[in-house]
């Protein structure tokens, strides 16, 4: 697994594609949304609702492309007969999960300076950010998987991931409106961390299944 | 020498509706080289990789065997090379064999990593890219990473494409020493290569 993301690092580091092409996506929707925003008050729904979309507009292009690129490239069947398939979903779930990391790192103080400052109940927002980071990394890397073995991989990822994608922005959304309104988000996030954990035990399981043919 | 064995039983491999071989039955043992030849399109590499575990077979079944042994997973055991297999090209040779290394949780140790990168004569460019190596040279380090940590089953499709006589003598070694401690099975259609094998399957016959 660590042999994996570190292999993964080093080619985005020599590279940059992935998270360049991240990066412009998620600050061109952060910049785009603020100019949207400008001198208006924002209610705690809809401030909600353009954090996590700005997130996923970002997370998408790096996200979608760690096994579409192995197989495009070749390189797949020689990952294929390197590792065990569990170590290469939690490899490149830990790269996505870096990647995401990256990502937040940018584009939080990006939406506090444009949109609006991150307010009231921290301890929530932080929740839900690891909860919410945990699940859309894994959705994406899954769904990754699933699609970089057919035909029209880009078409349909979108496909793919938004019936495993919306149920949990409904849910990040609904925690962030309350930790916004100073409320401790309990139920979503309890919601997020069940989806999170559906998630770890069938994801893995699902990848070992379409991984090998 | 350890007593490592590979059947094959019934096996089949169908891609729509057309087979490309089927009933396929194999027993092999340690010392063995194992030559597949065939026309193109006969199924070499479709069984090079039924053997690797990349493609699951139609009908039939693959097991190894060590001692008597069924083994669960024998991927684990095994070093695979094919010709048209990519490399990552924004990686040098040596992050490529310690990459290798590290996920078979072989030895990783850079003397170690340097000397099975000299052996096929690529320490000289081995922090390079291999973005900038040529055909012959890829070639080498998909042999040197399909040797490394001596698996006892050893798989190669058409290991012989693109290597000069040099190349060519490295590979005849290779095989060589895998009669020592497993079973080899290499696809070619060069007569000098499959003179190598001590046993022939032709496929497509």
């Amino acid at each position: 697994m660590r042999a994996i993301w570190l292999k993964d690092l080093r080619q985005e580091w020599r590279l940059r594609q992935g998270v360049v092409a991240s990066l412009l996506m998620g600050v061109a929707t952060v910049v785009g949304v603020g100019f949207a925003a400008l001198g208006q008050t924002l209610s705690a729904g809809l401030q909600a609702g353009l954090f996590w979309v700005a997130l996923l507009f970002g997370m998408f292009p790096a996200l979608a492309r760690g096994f579409i690129v192995e197989e495009e490239t070749g390189t797949a069947d020689l990952l294929r007969v390197a590792a065990r398939p569990a170590s290469v979903f939690w490899g490149k779930w830990l790269f996505h999960a870096t990647l995401y990391g990256l990502l937040t790192f940018v584009l939080v103080p990006l939406y506090t300076l444009l949109v609006v400052p991150i307010q009231g109940r921290l301890s929530g927002w932080l929740l839900l950010w690891l909860g919410g980071g945990f699940c859309l990394t894994t959705v994406l890397t899954l769904c990754g998987a699933l699609v970089a073995q057919t035909t029209v991989r880009g078409a349909l990822l979108a496909g793919v991931s938004f019936p495993l994608l919306l149920p949990l922005l409904l849910m990040l959304i609904a925690g962030t409106r309350q930790a916004i309104e100073g409320v401790f988000p309990a139920e979503p996030l309890q919601g997020v961390f069940g989806y999170a954990l559906a998630l770890s035990t069938g994801g893995a399981w699902v990848f070992e299944k379409v991984w090998r043919e | 020498m350890p007593q490592w064995s590979l059947e094959c039983r019934r096996l089949g491999k169908r891609f729509g509706e057309r087979w490309v071989f089927r009933g396929l039955e194999l027993q092999i043992a340690s010392g063995t080289v194992l030559v597949a030849r065939g026309a193109n399109g006969s199924g070499k590499s479709t069984f090079i990789k039924l053997l690797a575990g990349l493609l699951a077979p139609t009908e039939g079944e693959i097991r190894l065997f060590h001692a008597g042994t069924v083994i669960a997973d024998r991927t684990r055991a095994l070093g695979w090379c094919a010709a048209d297999g990519a490399l990552y090209r924004e990686l040098t040779g040596y992050e490529h064999l310690r990459w290798w290394a590290q996920t078979r949780g072989l030895p990783d140790h850079p003397d170690a990593l340097m000397a099975q990168l000299d052996r096929f004569e690529l320490a000289h460019r081995a922090h390079e890219w291999t973005r900038a190596y040529s055909t012959g040279m890829r070639q080498r380090l998909r042999m040197a990473i399909a040797a490394y940590g001596e698996p006892p089953l050893l798989l190669l499709d058409e290991p012989d494409a693109g290597l000069d006589p040099s190349g060519l003598k490295l590979l005849k070694q290779v095989l060589d020493e895998q009669v020592g401690r497993g079973i080899a099975i290499f696809a070619t259609n060069r007569a000098e290569c499959a003179a190598w094998g001590s046993l022939t399957l032709e496929l497509g016959a």
